[in-house]
């Protein structure tokens, strides 16, 4: 449950990363429309939302909305540092190549 | 008015910010490393073999405490577990005549460390993690009162700062993911930023609980207006069984190990901590305390059984609301209850939260080197500045690393050794102090972040020379605590040399003038980050 907590709040910031206009562009190639971005931030706060429930059906009322604030953190760290460091430097090899 | 009113949370964030970020780098540098107390307290004894059996530990202690001090006033037991490096006993002599109370526990002659097998511990006299615990909030060298005073209100400046910097940077929500690299100044802003908001909720977590762990010093209002005996306070939030007098006939004390099963049975979970009053005597009191591993609230249930039949005769009543939630912002703050992936969390929002510290005061004289009239003569403030940021960003983390070694190198039958070991942190410190001192950031920055980078190196180097049977060989028979540590090391290290050649290596723009200081640092966050 822990597992799939984590996996979520990843999923859902990379939903809310997909959302942003200069990661969006660089990834694909295009601008978000207005309703692509409300539709991958919906995406992520449901995200956000069943990890929440995920971490109460593993960890119980005390630890569980604590370990999904701290999983919450950690997904949000992760997807930052792979959205600013590595992907940006393999975006930038395949353009020189 | 809304223009003015941002204006104002700036002012407020940087110099609330500032005035008190050196001692805050220090509380976050010790407190995040404190997340490891007890782990440390073991990697820093590597004689010591891993805890198989705590109930073996437990009947040892007895053991010893029965022969060492079978007529004292009190015996105190910290049970061991497979983190800890064993039992820590305390006991307190019977006072003497005309003295109100027994003598303060916690000397260093009326305690002793049993190890794995029921022994008394023959191993290197060192604080261990406890030093960065204590150092967390009673600093070192001083009173405990004025240090708890200064963490007190740098940890007020440290709310004021959050809570202001939500503020004056309005745009960390909207551009949550936002980091632009090579960027100077912006570059530094984002990777504050960065740390700041990514931990936001542990950061304000950590700094209002720790202020609630200091709230009867800071705010005793609540607490003199309510209760003119102080006594009857403890009574309220720490609540014990009724004292016993000693009746000076002599009874055997009970298994202690009986007891803890008895008690844990009851609670479905396992004990902490054990006192035992009047050992020997048949009026003997044993006082079994749940492990505040295995709850979230600081406020820890209790039994008490007679010491010479073993009967339950007391335990502590549910805690009231107040003192409930007190327990759990003290619990959500210490951490104590984390299993490992938890406790990792805490950690690496720990660093976050010391990169955040670290790169908003470096940030002040990025800010202000493009204004300098001129730049090759600061003035005295920004120098000075300047200079502390040198001392203590990169200076403290020198000082831990030299801990760490000399925890390994002290000759181990040296007078005073465990604060010796404390001495040579503050030591080479101090040393890092002048060197920033006499030299220019530009040269101190790399120096002293290299030469971290190097000790943390090399200590795993030389764990697996002297210590054969820590480290990889532990890992081997199911044991991650010493090469998990010495893992952790490594990553810093690597983390620590990245940044400092990524200085030796920065140019600074071409328009640049001469004697720019320390703003080849300025594209550190990113590097950190990486």
């Amino acid at each position: 449950m822990t597992a799939l907590a984590l996996l979520l709040t990843l999923a859902a910031f990379g939903c809310f990363g997909f959302a942003t206009d200069e990661h969006h562009h660089r990834l694909t190639g295009r601008r978000p429309g207005s309703a692509a971005k409300r539709r991958w931030r919906a995406a992520a706060w449901f995200g956000l939302t069943l990890a929440f429930v995920a971490a109460i059906a593993g960890r119980g009322w005390i630890v569980g909305p604590i370990l999904w604030a701290a999983l919450v953190m950690l997904g949000a760290g992760a997807v930052f540092l792979l959205l600013n460091l590595f992907l940006r430097r393999g975006c930038v090899n395949q353009r020189s190549a | 008015m809304k223009g003015g009113f941002r204006q104002s949370q700036a002012f407020l964030h940087t110099w609330s910010g500032l005035l008190l970020g050196w001692v805050l780098f220090l509380v976050f540098v010790t407190g995040t490393v404190a997340f490891w107390r007890e782990g440390l307290n073991r990697y820093m004894r590597p004689e010591l073999a891993r805890v198989e059996r705590p109930m073996a530990v437990l009947a040892g202690a007895q053991r010893f405490l029965g022969e060492k001090a079978p007529a004292a006033k009190s015996w105190s037991i910290s049970l061991a577990d497979a983190r800890s490096p064993g039992a820590q006993v305390f006991w307190a002599p019977q006072p003497k005549k005309g003295e109100a109370r027994g003598r303060r526990r916690g000397r260093r002659d009326t305690q002793a460390l049993i190890d794995a097998d029921g022994q008394v511990a023959h191993a290197r006299d060192t604080r261990g993690g406890d030093f960065f615990y204590r150092f967390h909030f009673d600093l070192h060298y001083m009173p405990v009162i004025w240090a708890r005073w200064l963490v007190g209100v740098a940890s007020l400046m440290m709310l004021v700062a959050i809570l202001s910097g939500i503020v004056t940077h309005k745009k960390i929500f909207r551009d949550f993911f936002t980091l632009r690299r090579h960027k100077g100044q912006r570059s530094w802003l984002d990777g504050h930023n960065a740390t700041a908001v990514l931990a936001l909720p542990f950061h304000l977590m950590i700094t209002y609980t720790g202020l609630v762990t200091l709230m009867a010093l800071l705010m005793p209002w609540a607490v003199v207006a309510n209760y003119s005996d102080p006594a009857k306070l403890s009574d309220t939030l720490f609540p014990s069984a009724p004292a016993v007098e000693r009746t000076g006939r002599p009874a055997p004390l009970v298994d202690l190990t009986t007891l803890v099963a008895d008690a844990e049975r009851r609670w479905g979970a396992p004990a902490g901590y054990l006192e035992v009053s009047e050992p020997g005597d048949a009026a003997a009191r044993v006082t079994v305390s749940r492990s505040p591993a295995s709850m979230l609230s600081s406020r820890t249930p209790r039994f008490a059984y007679d010491g010479v039949t073993g009967r339950p005769v007391w335990a502590s009543a549910p805690p009231g609301g107040a003192a409930e939630t007190a327990g759990a912002m003290i619990g959500i703050h210490a951490g104590r209850y984390a299993d490992p992936l938890l406790r990792w969390l805490y950690f690496l929002a720990g660093v976050a939260g010391t990169l955040m510290v670290a790169s908003g005061l470096v940030l002040w004289t990025v800010k202000r080197r493009e204004k300098l009239p001129d730049p090759a003569r600061p003035h005295f403030g920004f120098r000075l500045v300047e200079r502390l940021n040198v001392t203590v960003i990169a200076g403290f983390p020198l000082g831990v690393a030299c801990l760490f070694w000399a925890n390994r190198l002290l000759p181990v039958e040296m007078k005073g050794r465990a604060q010796w070991e404390i001495h040579v942190l503050f030591l080479a410190w101090g040393a890092a102090a002048v060197l920033a001192l006499v030299r220019r950031p530009t040269l101190v920055w790399p120096a002293l972040l290299g030469a971290t980078g190097m000790l943390l190196g090399l200590l795993p180097a030389y764990n697996l020379f002297a210590f054969p049977a820590g480290g990889l060989a532990s890992l081997g028979v199911g044991d991650p605590l010493p090469a998990g540590v010495d893992a952790t090391m490594l990553a810093f290290a690597a983390g620590y040399v990245a940044v400092a050649l990524r200085v030796v290596r920065h140019r600074p723009p071409v328009r640049a003038r001469t004697r720019r200081g320390s703003a080849p640092l300025r594209d550190v966050p990113a590097e950190m980050a990486a």
